[in-house]
């Protein structure tokens, strides 16, 4: 194991990621009261309380999309993991954007212990980031969407057949961006960052 | 794997081996083995099972055999017949007629002993009809066990042996071969297995009948019934319906066997019926008792039948079938516990815990308090406030208080309105069964005279007082006449403390009405007028004497402690009357021959403090003396929740036990719910039968148990039935316990925490509906596309408002990872509120954090007005002291401060010769610091906080930076090792060709220091401030908090400082921009506060927010929300 984790840091850094997003997402559909808090439990992560979701096809739903990003997150292939609330009509009302950086050059060990003081952050800064965002609609959606570099090759989209194509129109509002958290570290850099919809749109 | 399949040969080949030995000889164990399976396929007649009886001859030369142990052999033995087999099955079956769906499709047999027809004869119907034959018992692949007999032994260890699978009769193969079909098994169970069955008392039979009769009727048919069934169980929570259906299906089992006893059974249960319940339900039972009769002949019909009567039946039994309430529970609690030996049957009452808990006595009274609570909330909660003022004033004054109890309680809400039992002796017991076992929970005074006390069997009773009346209880009527009781007491007087439902002190100090004995006579008066039930009341001073009068005050009637008799009264009281003393107490008295208060008085405080300990010492010093300091009003949060039962528990198989389980976490979680707290710390308590214990005498009861309790902690407390089943089954495991022996549970949840009443409230009703539509959707296999089905749910829980989720929160997050920022810029009053949550740590931590910037603002002023002369005064002598303390690093870093201070006063004091001052500064700090990191204690520097570290590493004399670094490769700080000297000539023209952020320091702080503009020089030196972090955001942060310091003077300077500074923070833009915009945001919001301040950074504000803009919508493809959030800080 630890062999292994020096030979390839990506692999760990990109565990520990993808381990966080799943942690933050939840966190993050918490945080907007889509579900009521009971489908929620506390639990620990990196010794913070933060919430669970209890309700098996949530779970599942937030662990697949976040689990099946690994194998890009390592390659880093991944630039951005966006929780996209969105009305009924599909027009996406906020996001929460993940940039990813994944160092490809980078080459000595990871420990989750030394990012555990940034993700801890953002976990922390998240948690009272409600006044950041704005009120939902009570029929509002969400969706776990990724955004991939483009330069992706033939084989690979090949794996990326299981991943659904976003509708362009939630490209195509220019958005105010509100900064959340940013940690940049080796081999991973993160940052969280609100997208609304301009004003003059809405 | 193997070491089962070990296990189980040996045990077969144990219990086979005496009788039949197929091969005598061990030495040529393979050859005979392999030989045994050839002549298998020609020898029909040869048990393939016997097979095994030759390994345990060999098992003694299994060592010499070319395997490697017993188990890889018998894996490789079982492999070769499974094949073997397979070739067969394929053959026969392409001989056999058509191409029938297989009748034993799944089902493998083992034949174990002799049978008709031979167990070869059975393996051939398993070829042929599609069954698999296992010559090793194996509890993975065998699914049924035939045999015609099984030795005593066996049956009496039946689980060891059978694994819980069924052990059927050979009959079943050749039925189910016969009718082309697979038969339930269940009626070819092994004979000897029923009676034993039958002889324990309990109802598994039934249940076995009962799954029976389910599959073996028509498909529509059989689910009706189970549709009706779960119907009724839903809907009236099992009552007689149940029982009956119990009782029937119990007898007409019975009947297969000992078709006699059927009519008596049944005679019994409707003569019982006909009793208690009215008149016109005798018709349908007449009926039923016919079916019983006939049901000897064809139980499986008649329990159908049954079922289809008991509609009617039910609807009128209803009316009466309060009397049979626990009998019901009863029935439904053996029917979930029975379910014996087909895992795949899941039909058990749903409600037993339920249905428990509604006809439990105590259940009563232990949630009483809660529905008291809920009903007068607002009112104590009034009461509690007045109560705090009251006491103050009051204390001086005496205290009056009534103790109001209502006489046998239990026994005369349900008398009250038969009036023809008014004088009789009557006692409230949950049943009346002839068996007389069950407990009198109250009784009336006429029978008290006969002896009749609480707790007594029925029948010890009736021995006592032959005419003795048994009612039921009757729920609604007592919680109608608690209400009913508080309500009088409350409109009487404002200091109500409840005890129990019929039991209640009153403070009547401050009552209007002068004399409390009239008071306590009208309340009385009142109640029984209200409730048709006669009171008591005991007057006195305080709490404990008002109890004691009560009890001389009894039945209906008052006593009247004045405060000067209190001591006559005392004297000769026995212990045993005062409140908390119990019998174990009242024992250890007794051995001190106490027996009175009056003899209790005798010790002296100390001594009873010494035997009895801190508590209950004073609790007795005080009490023999009247003494008695508690207020009313004062309601007792509790300190527990839990649900036990030890009644009607029983449990065939692990599968019971823990639906039982979880039905008890239920209905825990309910209770929490509805106390509104949540707990840390569950403790699971098991009664366990003693070894040896016989059937208790009182019918399911507990009888002699040892009780065995395991406890757990969880971090976060909670109310969630889920996370409770899951601690639940956690600890229920660590028992190791055989659940046949467990006669009862309790689930204790203790460490409470309130949870917010209105959130509470909230989440449970959410919480509720969530799960129930949650398992609607599970049970019908929807398949859900969990977020968006849960959207419709999730609207609910969007109207919770922001304080709600500071709750959630409530586990706060550690200081240190509390963002210093955030912090900083919070509203005062958000500020407190955190800082209260932090119990005031909040301040000391900012104000630690904040220590240098203040330090520094307050110090900036006051040196200002010394001059830079008296400055370099102070600083020889702070030279001089730092020296004596060397060795200590943190005192030069508090000297290292004051140095720092100086330089920044020079350079702000922008004295034509700061570079003079700053040079002698150098040359003092020369003498003060090591020529080297090396002269460091590394070790205590790598202890320090970052910030000090590189402000220390940071205050070497420049020129000595190189060799000290060199010096500290070790030193975590590899940057620094890149640093280079920064040339001082570098001009402010240039800027703009040169990376202001590059090296460190980066260019740009020496540019500024060197620069004739203030303000960039303050900015320059803040970067020493904030040099470990090295960003702008930190620097601008320093800087804003002594603005008022800042006076830009000409326009050539504020061109150049704004020139300079736009580069700057370009230069940082693009530095930042794809890392990290959460700096670069905080830098804006800074600057856009300070652009208030300061025209220089308005401008500059102006300028570079189009290019921070542009910048951004190149990377993210937006722009950076700065408008709104301005305000906000």
């Amino acid at each position: 194991m630890e062999r292994k984790n020096n030979q390839y840091p990506q692999g760990e850094a990109a565990r520990i990621l993808v381990n966080f997003l799943e942690v933050s997402i939840t966190s993050i559909v918490f945080l907007k009261g889509v579900y009521p808090s009971g489908a929620f439990e506390r639990g620990r992560y990196m010794n913070l309380v933060v919430h669970k979701a209890i309700h098996p096809d949530l779970r599942q739903y937030i662990h697949s999309a976040v689990n099946g990003l690994f194998p890009f997150v390592e390659k880093g292939l991944v630039e951005r993991v966006a929780v996209i609330f969105s009305n009924s009509d599909n027009l996406p009302l906020e996001k929460f954007i993940f940039k990813l950086q994944v160092n490809q050059s980078y080459a000595s060990e990871v420990e989750e212990t030394q990012f555990e003081y940034y993700l801890r952050s953002f976990l922390v800064k998240l948690s009272v980031s409600r006044t950041l965002t704005k009120v939902l609609p009570s029929d509002c959606r969400w969706e776990i969407t990724a955004y991939f570099h483009a330069s992706s090759d033939a084989n690979m989209s090949n794996n990326l057949g299981s991943w659904i194509p976003s509708r362009t129109e939630q490209w195509q509002r220019p958005a105010l961006i509100t900064p959340i958290k940013s940690m940049r570290s080796e081999p991973l850099g993160l940052q969280l960052y609100l997208e609304h919809p301009s004003e003059s749109d809405t | 794997m193997s070491f089962s399949s070990r296990r189980s040969a040996k045990a077969i080949s144990k219990s086979l081996g005496s009788r039949i030995s197929y091969d005598s000889n061990p030495s040529d164990d393979s050859n005979s083995t392999n030989g045994s399976k050839k002549r298998k396929t020609t020898q029909k007649t040869l048990g393939v099972a016997w097979g095994s009886s030759s390994l345990s001859s060999s098992r003694s030369s299994f060592r010499n055999a070319p395997f490697s142990d017993f188990g890889s052999y018998m894996i490789e033995k079982n492999k070769k017949l499974h094949r073997q087999f397979d070739a067969e099955a394929s053959s026969s079956s392409h001989s056999g007629p058509g191409s029938l769906k297989p009748i034993f499709e799944g089902v493998s047999i083992f034949v174990d002993g002799f049978t008709i027809p031979t167990s070869q004869e059975l393996r051939g119907y398993m070829l042929k009809h599609g069954g698999r034959f296992e010559n090793y018992f194996s509890r993975h692949h065998v699914t049924h066990i035939v045999c015609s007999n099984l030795p005593n032994s066996k049956i009496k260890n039946l689980r060891s042996f059978s694994g819980g699978l069924p052990v059927v009769k050979p009959t079943w193969v050749l039925d189910c071969v016969a009718a082309k079909k697979l038969l339930s098994w269940v009626p070819y169970k092994l004979d000897q297995l029923i009676n034993e069955v039958h002889n324990q008392p309990k109802l598994s039979t039934f249940f076995a009948l009962k799954s029976l009769s389910t599959r073996e009727g028509s498909p529509s048919a059989s689910s009706s019934i189970q549709k009706a069934e779960s119907e009724d169980l839903e809907s009236r929570g099992g009552t007689l319906n149940d029982l009956i259906y119990f009782e029937v299906g119990e007898s007409s089992k019975c009947s297969r066997n000992y078709g006699e006893k059927i009519s008596d059974d049944l005679h019994k249960i409707t003569d019982a019926a006909i009793n208690e319940g009215p008149a016109h339900t005798e018709r349908e039972l007449s009926e039923l008792k016919t079916i019983g009769k006939a049901s000897s002949d064809n139980p499986i019909n008649s329990v159908a039948k049954c079922e289809l009567l008991l509609n009617p039946l039910q609807r009128t039994a209803s009316t009466s079938s309060k009397n049979w309430d626990k009998k019901s529970a009863e029935g439904s609690s053996s029917l979930q516990l029975g379910g014996p030996y087909h895992p795949h049957s899941t039909i058990a009452d749903p409600n037993f815990i339920e249905n428990y808990f509604k006809r439990s006595r105590l259940h009563f009274i232990g949630t009483w308090r809660n529905r008291y609570r809920q009903r007068y909330f607002g009112l104590s909660n009034g009461i509690k406030q007045t109560n705090f003022d009251a006491n103050a004033s009051v204390t001086s004054r005496m205290t009056t208080i009534i103790h109001v109890d209502m006489d046998c309680f239990f026994v005369s809400v349900v008398v009250r309105n038969h009036p023809e039992l008014q004088d009789k002796p009557v006692a409230v017991c949950h049943s009346d069964s002839p068996k007389g076992t069950a407990e009198i929970s109250s009784a009336n005074y006429p029978a008290r005279d006969y002896g009749v006390r609480a707790g007594m069997f029925v029948r010890d009773a009736k021995a006592l007082c032959p005419h003795l009346v048994i009612v039921p209880y009757n729920f609604e009527a007592y919680e109608e006449v608690a209400d009913q009781f508080y309500d009088i007491l409350h409109k009487h007087c404002k200091k109500v403390q409840a005890v129990s439902c019929d039991e209640a002190f009153l403070d009547v100090t401050d009552s209007e009405e002068e004399d409390p004995e009239i008071l306590a006579s009208v309340i009385r008066k009142d109640i029984f007028e209200a409730t048709g039930c006669t009171a008591s009341a005991g007057i006195a001073g305080n709490l404990l004497m008002a109890r004691l009068a009560t009890r001389s005050a009894k039945p209906d009637g008052q006593c009247y402690i004045p405060p000067e008799k209190v001591d006559e009264y005392l004297l000769q009281l026995p212990i045993k009357a005062l409140p908390g003393i119990g019998c174990v107490l009242e024992e250890k008295l007794k051995r001190q021959s106490v027996l009175t208060c009056g003899q209790l008085r005798m010790f002296s405080k100390e001594s009873l403090l010494k035997v009895f300990g801190v508590k209950t010492g004073e609790m007795l010093w005080n009490y023999c003396r009247g003494v008695d300091n508690r207020l009313v009003g004062i309601i007792q949060e509790s300190k527990s929740i839990g649900a036990e039962v030890n009644w009607g528990v029983r449990f065939n198989d692990l599968k019971d036990s823990h639906h039982f389980l979880l039905s008890l976490c239920k209905e825990v979680s309910l209770r929490l719910q509805g106390c509104g707290v949540q707990g840390r710390r569950f403790t699971l308590k098991i009664k366990k039968k003693i070894k040896d214990a016989k059937e208790p005498v009182k019918y399911m009861g507990c009888g002699d148990c040892e009780n065995l309790s395991h406890t757990t902690m969880v971090p976060v407390a909670t109310d969630d039935v889920d996370v409770l089943q899951r601690i639940t089954m956690q600890l229920f495991g660590s028992f190791h316990i055989d659940v046949k022996d467990i006669r009862g549970f309790g689930l204790q949840v203790t460490k409470l925490e309130n949870v917010d009443y209105s959130k509470q409230g909230n989440e449970r009703n959410i919480l509720t509906s969530w799960l129930a539509s949650a398992s609607v959707n599970s049970k019908k296999q929807h398949n859900i596309h969990g977020p968006a089905e849960l959207m419709a749910d999730g609207g609910k829980s969007c109207s919770i408002s922001g304080e709600i989720f500071l709750d959630e929160v409530s586990e706060l997050p550690s200081l240190h990872d509390l963002d210093i920022s955030v912090l900083e810029n919070l509203p005062p009053e958000l500020f407190s509120e955190v800082n209260a949550m932090y119990a005031g740590k909040l301040i000391d931590f900012v104000s630690a954090k904040k220590a240098n910037t203040v330090d520094f603002n307050g110090s900036v002023c006051s040196t200002l007005q010394e001059g830079v002369e008296g400055g370099i005064l102070k600083e020889e002598e702070d030279g001089a002291s730092c020296r004596s303390h060397f060795t200590n690093v943190n005192e030069k870093d508090e000297d290292r401060c004051h140095n720092d201070e100086e330089i920044q006063e020079a350079s702000a004091s922008r004295v034509g010769s700061a570079a003079v001052v700053s040079s002698v500064l150098g040359m003092e700090e020369c003498d003060l610091m090591p020529s080297s990191l090396s002269q460091v204690d590394i070790s205590v520097l790598q202890n320090l906080p970052e910030e000090l570290r590189a402000d220390i590493v940071g205050l070497l004399p420049a020129h000595r930076r190189p060799n000290c670094l060199l010096d500290s490769t070790n030193f975590s700080l590899k940057k620094e090792g890149e640093r280079t000297i920064m040339g001082h000539s570098a001009e402010l023209g240039h800027a703009s060709k040169v990376n202001l952020w590059d090296g460190n320091p980066p260019h740009w702080v020496d540019e500024f220091r060197l620069s004739h503009c203030l303000l960039l020089n303050i900015l320059a030196e803040m970067y020493v401030r904030s040099v470990s972090t090295g960003q702008l955001s930190s620097i601008l942060q320093c800087f804003i908090s002594q603005c008022q310091l800042v006076v830009v003077a000409s326009d050539a300077e504020m061109d150049e400082a704004t020139n300079s500074l736009c580069e700057l923070v370009k230069q940082y833009i693009t530095l930042k921009i794809e890392t990290d915009i959460e700096e670069i945001y905080l830098c804006f919001c800074l600057l856009k506060r300070f652009a208030v301040k300061s025209e220089v950074l308005s401008r500059v504000y102006d300028i570079v927010v189009p290019y921070l803009q542009a910048s951004v919508g190149e990377s993210y493809g937006g722009s950076l929300n700065l408008s709104p959030l301005i305000g906000k800080l």
